[in-house]
């Protein structure tokens, strides 16, 4: 299992955590998304490597913006 | 933007968030100017106990006007007290994914101008059914008062 981290802006409540995980979980080989609306990440845990790109697609079609990737 | 004073507290709500999210929606004006018509330099709101100070509140900006949704608030009753109000409210939204309806349990401190300095939002999704239906009025409570963007 890999975790991955990263930097998302523009997130205020847990239905913007909602939109940002589901796009997110939409990622094959994505198992698992938890949301820290207050510290503004995401850490993604997934059975394969993810692409970086794909990953801020996932975010922008919820409507917010990565902002970088906080760890890996 | 309506002062408090002057306004029932249920329209001043419906209004307050109407027009707020009406202008963010019509115009590519900087947010941070729109921002700070409707709420104080020092404005912090927690929304189901997550902090957003003036900053994040700008960054939120950006999804409302990615995902473009139509809303309409639903003020069911409000009270007013001195400069503060609470007030249970639904709010529905449709965007270009999804529609739906949530709770909103809002108790706010605004400026003499009408503009926000404190906001604590508690909110729940309610189930698709309930979402289409007329929220329920309480007993002893004024009509709704409705605004939409």
């Amino acid at each position: 299992m890999r975790h991955s981290t990263y930097a998302v802006s523009g997130m205020a409540c847990g239905h913007c955590a909602g939109f940002v995980t589901e796009e997110i979980e939409r990622l094959a080989g994505v198992t698992a998304v938890v949301v820290d609306v207050e510290g503004g990440t995401v850490t993604v845990t997934s059975d394969r490597d993810l692409d970086m790109a794909d990953v801020r697609t996932a975010v922008e079609e919820a409507g917010y913006e990565l902002t970088a990737p906080h760890e890996s | 933007m309506r002062p408090l004073n002057d306004t029932d507290p249920r329209q001043f709500i419906a209004d307050f968030f109407t027009s707020f999210t009406d202008e963010l929606l019509r115009s590519d004006e900087d947010p941070g100017l729109i921002v700070d018509r409707y709420h104080t330099p020092d404005i912090v709101q927690f929304a189901d106990g997550n902090r957003m100070d003036r900053d994040k509140l700008i960054a939120h900006t950006r999804p409302v006007r990615k995902n473009r949704p139509s809303s309409r608030m639903e003020v069911h009753e409000a009270v007013a007290n001195g400069d503060r109000i609470a007030a249970r409210c639904t709010l529905h939204v449709q965007d270009r994914k999804r529609s739906l309806a949530i709770e909103v349990y809002f108790f706010g401190q605004f400026m003499a101008d009408g503009r926000m300095r404190r906001g604590h939002t508690l909110t729940r999704t309610l189930p698709a059914d309930l979402s289409a239906a007329p929220a329920q009025s309480v007993p002893g409570t004024p009509e709704r008062q409705e605004a939409s963007a």
